[in-house]
Formats: structure tokens, sequence, C-alpha cells
């Protein structure tokens, strides 16, 4: 009887073009909305993984394979798999509902979780959340 | 280990009480239902036919554990859990929201 879809959990998407890719629930609709009148949530995810680095990479091809590509979605929850990790990155600022309006503010939110996506996994934390799901 | 073996007195208490529930309590019947019950916390108690799909069954269970809710393997299939329950077709899962005058939910979550 707890709820478990919040904020900062980690999703797998499981329909859609990005299907089988990593997501975090950055806010939550439990009643939904007017134009989509079921539960849903936004969710900021992995469209590319960072690629795996080797220790006989030189610095300039480690910078290259760490680099991901972010994507922001509206999703419905029965398109999602929660599961037991989280992800604890401050995105509430960069990603709201309004970002999905109009393409340009898409594409710079994009651009700023992708820099805190990154800067998470330079960290070496949350390993789990930036290998890819092999199905 | 005595958990496994269920004996007949048990069975038949389970059905007891999922006839109560189905009486006086709120229930929802269905893998779609069940699953939206647990994303919404609602859900008490799940219980799960004994030839649930694998993939589906475990796929229920994670929920009910990131939910802190009961799952409970009913000893019977589909065809069994959807005549305890009163009706007429086959029932693999189903999720109690309210259970009423019954105790299932206080006597039942123990086994998993």
């Amino acid at each position: 009887m707890v709820k478990f879809l919040k904020a900062n959990k980690a999703v797998v998407l499981l329909q859609g073009r990005f299907a089988g890719h990593k997501a975090v629930i950055v806010r939550q609709f439990d009643e939904g909305n007017r134009e989509r009148p079921y539960g849903h949530c936004l969710v900021a995810g992995l469209a590319k993984y960072p690629k795996k680095v080797i220790r006989k990479d030189s610095a300039k091809k480690t910078a290259k394979k760490s680099r991901v590509k972010a994507f922001i979605k509206v999703v419905n929850y029965s398109h999602i798999m929660p599961t037991r990790y989280s992800l604890d990155v401050d995105l509430k600022d960069v990603v709201t509902a309004d970002v999905l309006q109009s393409r340009d503010k898409k594409v710079t939110a994009a651009k700023e979780t992708k820099a805190r996506f990154e800067d998470r996994f330079k960290a070496g934390k949350n390993r789990w959340f930036f290998s890819k799901l092999r199905f | 280990m005595a958990a496994g073996k269920k004996t007949k007195k048990t069975h038949e208490s389970i059905n007891n009480r999922l006839q109560l529930v189905m009486k006086s309590g709120k229930f929802t019947l269905g893998y779609k239902t069940v699953l939206r019950t647990l994303r919404n916390s609602k859900g008490k108690l799940i219980i799960i036919s004994n030839n649930c799909p694998p993939l589906r069954k475990s796929e229920i269970e994670y929920y009910a554990m990131l939910a802190k809710v009961g799952v409970h393997h009913y000893s019977g299939n589909n065809n069994d859990l959807g005549t305890a329950c009163g009706k007429y077709f086959r029932v693999s899962c189903l999720s109690v929201i309210d259970p009423g005058d019954s105790d299932i939910i206080k006597t039942l979550p123990g086994d998993h």
C-alpha cells in the first residue's frame, strides 16, 4: 500500500520509440488531466546510453564515449515498468510540463538533462541506470 | 517446511473469506485492474491463481513488492478462483481493495 510511482524513481519504458530504455520519473500526474484522463508521468530518460569505457582509452576517447543523449516524454503509467532503483538527479526545474509545448524548449531542456546525466555518469554513481538493458 | 503444504481446511477457509469479500467488500478481477490498484496503492491483497503465466506472476509480485502489498498464491487454477469468487468466468488474479467484513487481510499475508 505504498505509493511507489514517485519522482526520482527509475523506470523502464515498455512501449513506443524508447521501449526498453531507462528513464527517471520527474513529475507524476496520478489523477490525469483533461488532455490525458489517465495516470501519467513526465519522464526524462536516456535515448543513447554511454558506451563502455575501458582503461586503455585516452582522455579524448573517454570523453567521447561518455556522452549520452536524453529524452523527455510524457508517458502513461501502463507503459512503464517501475523498478526498485532510483536516481537522485534534480530535474524539476529543467523538465516541466510546458517544456513539451515547443520544439526549442524541448531541445534546451534535453540538453540540460543530458548535462546532468553525464555528470552523474562520470561520478560513477547509479551504474544500473546507465547500463543498457539487454533483451 | 510446512509452508508448502496446503491442508483442505485452510483452503476452504480462504474460499469462505473470499466469498465474504465478494459480498461485503470491494475488489477487482483481472490483470490490468490489479496493476492499476497496485499503482495507485488501493490494493490491499493480491491473489494469483496457480496457472497464471510465470512472467505475469513475477511482474505482479514485483509490483506488490514495491507497493509492500501481500500476494497470496491460490492453490487452484483460474477456473477454481473464478468459482471461488462466485463468477462464471476464469479469474487469474484479483485484488482486494476493501475487505468489508472479512478478515482475509489479517489472516492471509504471512505466506507469500
